[in-house]
């Protein structure tokens, strides 16, 4: 019984490192062909591991001042996680406590989030030119935000739901404003579920490639963007395309590994409590 | 011997009566009146890649030291260079300065407000006084309904590459003329480019290819080149339906595609910088493409570490020069340097480009195979300077010459861009394996769908203009 | 712990639950950014359809309902959006599939399991350009091991044109796609999985039921909820599919990867076709809104 136990185990640890190494392959090669010189990325057929690591792409990065498309990202991610952070707590405070709108808020909400992005971009693409937000912070800032809100709702009323009303009770008989309920009382003890959705809408607006893809110019290039102006008609500077492909995608996994315990409810948006 | 010191004493001649034409010269008078512009910045469009790195490694820098206005560039893939200046009209923010313009796109740019008229900028520093060194061919490329909208940067005309070592072989000659019955030779049919190719590649392979073509990113211009060739038309003038699905047509792509099959195994990925790294590290023997190829392949002024990827020529010295087959090389492409209606400092930036256009400076340009600016003016194909770069130089220029004088020119009527993305995907359909005739008669609806959008009879008015010119169709 | 429904979070009802004054004050100043984005657009397609905007035109004249017959009759419309239905037909099953024989895989607590299922994750979080942009690394014919690996296993070099040849360019983007948003769907039923109740499927293990008896009526039942919502998730996520097909193919060769939204793209912002975009833009969305709301209604009657 313990030998079959044994050898049930080994084959289970089998099949995962073998699903995980076939999973992660692509990501692998990514990174090694970021720490690849140029002359050997273009050897065929490709090797599979560079002969010598080296940091020169991610030098080149810095020198030409592409990294700057990182320091954009970032601004435009992450001020329109906190903003829609703050509203979409607000607003999914109030439906599940105030039970404001009902069901109907709810779904139309939801389906917010299933808009298509090219069937918005083109108005808004407009919009901004006549406002002159087309290339520019606030106006990519304010797209994000929008499009973070439906998921950000979805998600808090799950934590807020969870949290017990009979603190909120208290806390209002003794003469708390509602707004300072949710703030002193309410929040902290969703604070995790808070942070995870925060990371989580962050991650989405981090990512997010065609919006910035058409309102960018030359000011405010997030990195998704960058990366695609290395894929030239006259050729592909694959080097760089790895180099900025892996500076953008460590922080996602960084925060991704720190976050272990909620990237179930994360991922599935709250449809199931895990 | 003696030659050389003759040489040297006429070009020590030329620098000591350089400062008195100092006064004349464009170049220096854009330096000088930039300096006024000092401590601003502008935005230079180029294209992705190798033509970028002249703006982002030399002009660009030297232009900041010598008159203190930085330059930042802005670098697009070459099929959105067209469409994001439009946007870039369309939303108005002034982000681009110095515009990058495709001479067959300069009528639609005009007509959406995208270019601003220049006549006023050259009068007043001269550029006009150079004008008359422009090669004929490239002159109307500049303007529009009377008015100068661009300054010419790079002088496109297709060119021929072949491996003399390899035709000139007596053995290749005899085995060849055996099975064909006519020389080895640069082909002067697209039918004899064929044979060759396969040909060669049945001799060589693996080590070296007959041929190796540009099968993504510019195919439009490829078969716009075999379909005149063949006889083909675009339009039929009356009707103003398209012609691109004719029997000239079919026959064009059907043999482009074909020839596929007698090079590279892969062939249908390659792009430009492919197709020159692997006519630089000697794995093809012939090949069209845009005349950089002819100094990337001898290896002149190449210092940068920076083009370390492109492999380092094994065929200097061993490549022919020939006027593409047919003798009506296309002349694809080609650009302008232009100033956005929008910018904030339309005078620094058309500075900038008349600077890069001027003789002196744009004589550096088209030297390096950096920039993939290549030769427009007169002077270019004369100079001393340019014809000793190396051997094969004298006959480089020469064929770069006489093919842009006879060369066919791109379409342009209105919308020329939308017509040239049909004709590119259908192209690239067609390489991917469709129906060359499905592929066209898609082409010819898509084409006819353009048409009657803009209107048919704006349209044929727009085509008659260019279908008179010598260029159009060479009969 | 069951699986939360869509709409209506079961607390005890607060004593000040109805108060709407507050309530509408809370949800104001989200509703409007999200209107801003989603309402004003809307209208103004709606308004803009109905005219024959182009280029860089600043104004145009009405020309009624004749951008709506000029989509119902063009052909490249249909077949984009033939060609995505298709992909979704393809990957949702495939991504379904793979994602609950991943998550059975995983039901058994184990040491690292934790550590494979973060690592599992990885691609659902990267940017699905930056997706694009390694498959076609991987798929390069020249640079990549993709076909090297196939080589391999073929036993002789081959030559796959991946983003050239059209049937090889829709299996590229499947590819691209299947590989990403897997672990999406692994997620989520490795956690609806989980929730089954252990007690039922306990009892039926001593009645001596089949394994697939089991997962079919027990297990699916159980799981249908979450499902459903997947589903629709990914569904929606693949009917508007731009970021992964750009990268590796930009709708070529030709037309023949196309998707809706990359034909939206070329017609909007490279053929600046303003007005015909917009039609298809309101067609789209109201045809997404009524098959999403019914969807959300659908699965709050059957519970």
């Amino acid at each position: 019984m313990n030998r079959r136990y044994a050898l049930g185990e080994a084959i289970w640890y089998g099949v995962s490192i073998l699903v995980v190494a076939v999973i992660l392959f692509p990501i692998y090669w990514m990174f090694m062909i970021s720490l690849k010189a140029p002359e050997e990325i273009f050897k065929s057929p490709p090797a599979w591991f560079p002969s010598q690591p080296q940091f020169g792409n991610y030098a080149a990065l810095f020198l030409d001042g592409d990294v700057w498309s990182l320091w954009n990202s970032l601004v435009i991610a992450g001020l329109s996680t906190v903003i829609a952070m703050i509203l979409g707590t607000l607003c999914a405070y109030a439906i599940v406590r105030f039970r404001t709108g009902g069901d109907n808020l709810a779904i139309w909400i939801l389906s917010q989030r299933m808009i298509p992005p090219i069937a918005v971009v083109f108005p808004i693409f407009l919009a901004y030119a006549a406002f002159g937000l087309a290339d520019s912070y606030p106006g990519l800032i304010l797209l994000y935000t929008a499009f973070a809100l439906p998921y950000v709702i979805w998600m808090m009323r799950g934590y807020l739901a969870d949290v017990p009303v009979e603190l909120e009770e208290a806390a209002l008989v003794d003469g708390y404003s509602h707004i300072e309920v949710l703030w002193k009382v309410t929040v902290p003890m969703a604070r995790n579920g808070l942070i995870a959705t925060a990371i989580f809408a962050f991650l989405f607006s981090w990512n997010e490639f065609l919006f910035a893809l058409i309102l960018t110019r030359t000011e405010v290039i997030t990195y998704p963007v960058q990366i695609s102006q290395y894929f030239g008609s006259q050729s592909t500077f694959w080097a760089k395309i790895a180099a900025m492909s892996a500076l953008g995608t460590l922080p996602v996994f960084i925060v991704v590994s720190m976050l272990q315990r909620y990237l179930v409810r994360g991922i599935s948006l709250g449809a199931v409590k895990g | 011997m003696i030659r050389n010191l003759l040489f040297t004493a006429a070009f020590l001649g030329l620098a000591a009566t350089a400062p008195a034409l100092a006064q004349e010269d464009a170049a220096a008078t854009a330096i000088a009146a930039a300096k006024q512009f000092s401590g601003s910045s502008i935005t230079v469009v180029a294209e992705a890649g190798l033509q970028a790195l002249l703006d982002t490694q030399y002009s660009g820098p030297e232009w900041e030291q010598l008159t203190g206005i930085k330059v930042k560039v802005v670098e697009l893939p070459n099929e959105e260079i067209y469409p994001k200046t439009i946007l870039e009209k369309q939303a108005g923010t002034g982000g681009y300065d110095v515009l990058l313009i495709s001479p067959a796109l300069l009528a639609d740019m005009v007509n959406n407000g995208a270019a601003e008229p220049l006549d006023d900028f050259v009068k007043k520093y001269g550029a006009d006084k150079e004008f008359d060194d422009v090669n004929p061919a490239f002159k109307d490329w500049m303007s529009y309904n009377g008015k100068t909208y661009g300054l010419v940067v790079d002088g496109d005309v297709l060119v021929t590459y072949y491996r003399k070592d390899l035709f000139e072989d007596p053995e290749n000659q005899k085995a060849f003329k055996e099975k064909y019955s006519y020389d080895l030779a640069a082909p002067k049919t697209y039918k004899e480019f064929g044979d060759i190719a396969c040909f060669l590649t049945e001799k060589y392979q693996p080590k070296i290819y007959g041929a190796g073509v540009i099968n993504t990113g510019y195919t439009h211009f490829f078969f716009s080149e075999r379909f005149r060739a063949h006889g083909g038309k675009f339009f039929d003038q009356e009707t103003m339906k398209a012609t691109v699905n004719s029997e000239a047509g079919v026959k064009a792509l059907t043999e482009m595609v074909e020839q596929n099959k007698c090079m590279s195994p892969g062939i249908e990925t390659w792009g430009f910088a492919e197709n020159l790294s692997a006519l630089n590290a000697g794995e093809i023997a012939m090949t069209i493409s845009w005349p950089p190829l002819g100094r990337w392949t001898q290896g002149v002024n190449i210092e940068d570490k920076a083009l370390s990827w492109v492999p380092k020529t094994v065929v200097a010295d061993k490549i022919g020069y020939a006027i593409n087959p047919g003798g009506h090389p296309q002349l694809a492409s080609g650009f302008l340097s232009g100033v956005s209606p929008d910018s904030k400092n339309k005078e620094a930036a058309y500075l900038y480009a008349q600077w890069m256009h001027s003789k002196s400076q744009s004589l550096k340009n088209v030297m390096r195979p950096v920039g993939l600016r290549d030769p427009f003016r007169i002077s270019h194909y004369e100079s001393p300077e340019y014809q000793n770069l190396w051997g094969g130089a004298k006959d480089y220029l020469k064929v770069l010459k006489d093919g842009a004088a006879a060369g066919y020119a791109d379409l342009s009527v209105i919308d020329t861009f939308k017509y040239q993305d049909s004709m590119s995907r259908a192209v690239n359909a067609a390489i991917g394996g469709e129906d060359p005739q499905t592929a066209l008669n898609g082409m010819a609806a898509e084409w006819d769908q353009i048409t009657e959008s803009v209107g048919a009879d704006k349209q044929r008015d727009a085509y008659k203009v260019w279908a008179a010119k010598p260029t159009a169709y060479r009969e | 712990m069951t699986a939360a429904s869509p709409t209506y979070i079961k607390t005890g009802r607060p004593f000040w639950a109805g108060r709407r004054g507050t309530g509408i004050a809370f949800v104001a100043p989200a509703i409007f950014v999200m209107l801003l984005v989603g309402l004003f657009p809307f209208l103004w397609s709606v308004a803009v359809s109905f005219q024959d905007l182009a280029g860089a035109k600043q104004s145009g004249n009405w020309i009624g309902l004749a951008n709506y017959k000029k989509l119902i009759a063009d052909a490249r419309v249909w077949a984009a959006l033939g060609r995505t239905l298709l992909l979704l037909a393809v990957a949702l099953p495939l991504e379904l599939i793979l994602g609950l024989l991943l998550a059975m895989h995983f039901q058994i607590e184990r040491p690292l399991k934790r550590l494979f299922v973060a690592l599992i994750v990885l691609p659902a979080v990267i940017s699905p350009m930056v997706a694009g942009s390694i498959w076609r690394l991987m798929l390069d014919h020249k640079f990549g091991p993709f076909n090297q690996i196939i080589g391999w296993i073929t036993g002789e070099p081959i030559v796959l044109l991946w983003v050239i040849k059209p049937h090889l360019a829709f299996w590229a983007i499947l590819i691209a796609e299947v590989w990403q948003w897997t672990p999406f769907m692994f997620i989520i039923l490795l956690a609806a999985l989980a929730n089954v109740d252990r007690e039922q499927l306990e009892a039926a293990e001593i009645d001596g039921a089949g394994r697939f008896r089991v997962f079919f009526r027990i297990v699916l039942p159980a799981i249908m909820p979450v499902l459903g919502i997947a589903v629709l998730i990914r569904a929606l996520d693949l009917f508007r599919i731009f970021d992964a097909v750009w990268q590796l193919t930009r709708g070529g060769p030709g037309n023949k990867t196309e998707t809706i939204s990359i034909f939206m793209y070329i017609r909007g912002f490279q053929s600046f076709e303003t007005s015909y975009t917009a039609a298809l833009v309101v067609i789209l969305l109201i045809v997404l809104s009524l098959a999403v709301t019914l969807a959300l209604k659908r699965m709050e009657i059957a519970r």
